[in-house]
């Protein structure tokens, strides 16, 4: 069964993100750790990237595929971690300690997500 | 879904399943790049069961296969295997296949699970002259691969001799074997890893119990199971085709880089078809210099004009760099030759090499 710890929001498209004031910070769920098989490469954006929820935040590259990770938020990438440039494993290993992108929430932006237990079910676990 | 015999091993092992052509298989146990390394560094197994089993029995087999394939069959001794492919009308290949010398009129075709039912129609429809039978066999077989530099280590431990490359033998089973006709399974000295290795083709009634005394044998050095994701690795790295992926009747053995396989002198279904083909294409490998993986439909250019297209492509976990596997216009298919890939949108340097991109 995939770990999905209480305290994160989550999304449809597999991301969990963390909303402290107007900042979230944004990773990938267990469930898409292992559905991706070993994660090789993580294309990161750069600090200024505007992006709206939804849209594509990052690319991920396993042995297996390339997946898209989206934007939880309206918002600024504020910074990227920079540790998954050299050890991409770590998203494997464990994927709510390594974060992905912190994002500046944009103005009057409300981000909305699931619940854990509405993700479990999401996922049909 | 259709299961192998050995389904229920792999889901209490925590094999994560995939469908793969219809087959509900393990993709991996723990982690494609762990098991990967095993085979390279040590020994694992892979349950490759759903791929087909078909007899060829009768005075004419020999003469039947000789007939179907571009590879010279009647030289083969008993205890031999050989590599080769079916071609169609076409001269492009329908699949490619390990036909094995049971006895001198009792020939064993292995082809790829998603192709098993259009190779047997294939032959069926060409039998008609040819005194012999065929027997489809894949729902009683199970087949289970070791491979990895210490297979001769472990084989020794289950008192199994280890046969000569591409040759095979048997070894005292406890039930029947339809291949076989008595009570002795296969030992054969062949794979998909490009590593010392050998495949068990045992009835399904011995499947559980040698899968768990390779298991037992495998723990000792630190290994175990391997799911169809490392296999996948170990071939492309090596350079070995995957039919159906790498060629889907578009492409003849001399572009698809096994012309080795066309030691048939005589006539055979495809022959002049294949020969006036004259493919400008060729099978090569590529290695990215960036940080990039190609895939399957990746587009090569050379000079900003398209010269291929990638068939397959990966992450390479021994050389640490993405690789792909595909054809690319022969003027451009010198091995060294610098291209471009383009991988989601960007231009991605790479070079070109033999299809065997790991020693």
């Amino acid at each position: 069964m995939s770990l999905i710890p209480d305290g994160l929001m989550y999304t449809k498209t597999h991301e969990w993100f963390k909303v402290s004031g107007t900042e979230v910070i944004v990773g990938i769920t267990d469930y898409a750790q292992h559905q991706l098989t070993d994660i090789v490469y993580v294309d990161l954006p750069k600090a200024g990237t505007v992006k709206k929820a939804g849209e594509v935040l990052l690319t991920v590259e396993s042995v297996k595929s390339a997946e898209d990770v989206y934007s939880p938020v309206d918002g600024t990438v504020k910074e990227s971690n920079p540790a998954l440039a050299d050890k991409p494993e770590q998203l494997n290993q464990d994927p709510y300690a390594s974060w992905m992108v912190k994002i500046r929430v944009s103005e009057g932006y409300k981000p909305k997500g699931m619940t854990p237990a509405e993700y479990r079910k999401h996922i049909g676990e | 879904m259709m299961r192998t015999t050995l389904y229920e091993e792999h889901v209490s092992a925590g094999a994560k399943m995939v469908d793969f052509h219809g087959w509900e298989m393990p993709i991996e146990y723990s982690s494609i790049m762990k098991e990967h390394m095993n085979v390279r560094t040590k020994a694992g197994i892979f349950d490759v069961s759903h791929m087909g089993d078909i007899l060829v029995e009768g005075p004419d087999a020999v003469a039947f296969l000789e007939h179907m394939l571009p590879t010279s069959i009647s030289t083969m001794n008993m205890g031999e295997a050989a590599y080769s492919a079916f071609l169609d009308d076409n001269g492009c290949m329908i699949d490619d296949v390990i036909v094995y010398i049971i006895e001198g009129q009792k020939l064993l075709v292995v082809p790829n699970a998603a192709t098993k039912d259009t190779v047997m129609n294939w032959m069926v429809k060409h039998r008609e002259n040819f005194r012999c039978t065929l027997k489809d066999l894949s729902d009683q077989i199970s087949c289970i691969a070791l491979q990895g530099p210490e297979t001769p280590e472990v084989l020794r431990k289950m008192n199994i001799g280890l046969p000569d490359s591409f040759k095979f033998s048997f070894f005292r089973i406890n039930s029947t074997n339809n291949i076989t006709g008595d009570s002795r399974g296969i030992i054969s000295a062949t794979g998909y890893t490009g590593e010392r290795g050998v495949e068990f083709i045992i009835p399904n009634t011995e499947a559980v119990g040698i899968w768990r005394q390779l298991i037992k044998e495998l723990a000792v050095i630190g290994s175990g199971p391997c799911g169809l994701g490392a296999r996948d690795t170990l071939r492309m790295e090596k350079g070995f085709l995957l039919s159906g992926q790498d060629f889907n009747r578009d492409r003849d053995p001399v572009e698809a880089s096994i012309s080795f396989i066309m030691t048939n002198q005589g006539d055979f279904i495809g022959k002049g078809a294949m020969e006036r083909r004259k493919s400008d294409n060729i099978f090569r490998g590529f290695i990215l210099e960036e940080r990039g993986i190609p895939r399957t439909g990746s587009r090569i250019f050379s000079d900003g004009s398209q010269v291929g297209e990638v068939t397959s492509g990966t992450f390479s976990p021994v050389l640490g760099k993405g690789i792909a596997l595909g054809y690319i216009s022969r003027n451009h298919s010198s091995k060294g030759k610098k291209v471009d890939i383009e991988i989601r949108g960007k231009m991605m340097k790479a070079v070109v090499s033999r299809p065997k991109m790991v020693p």
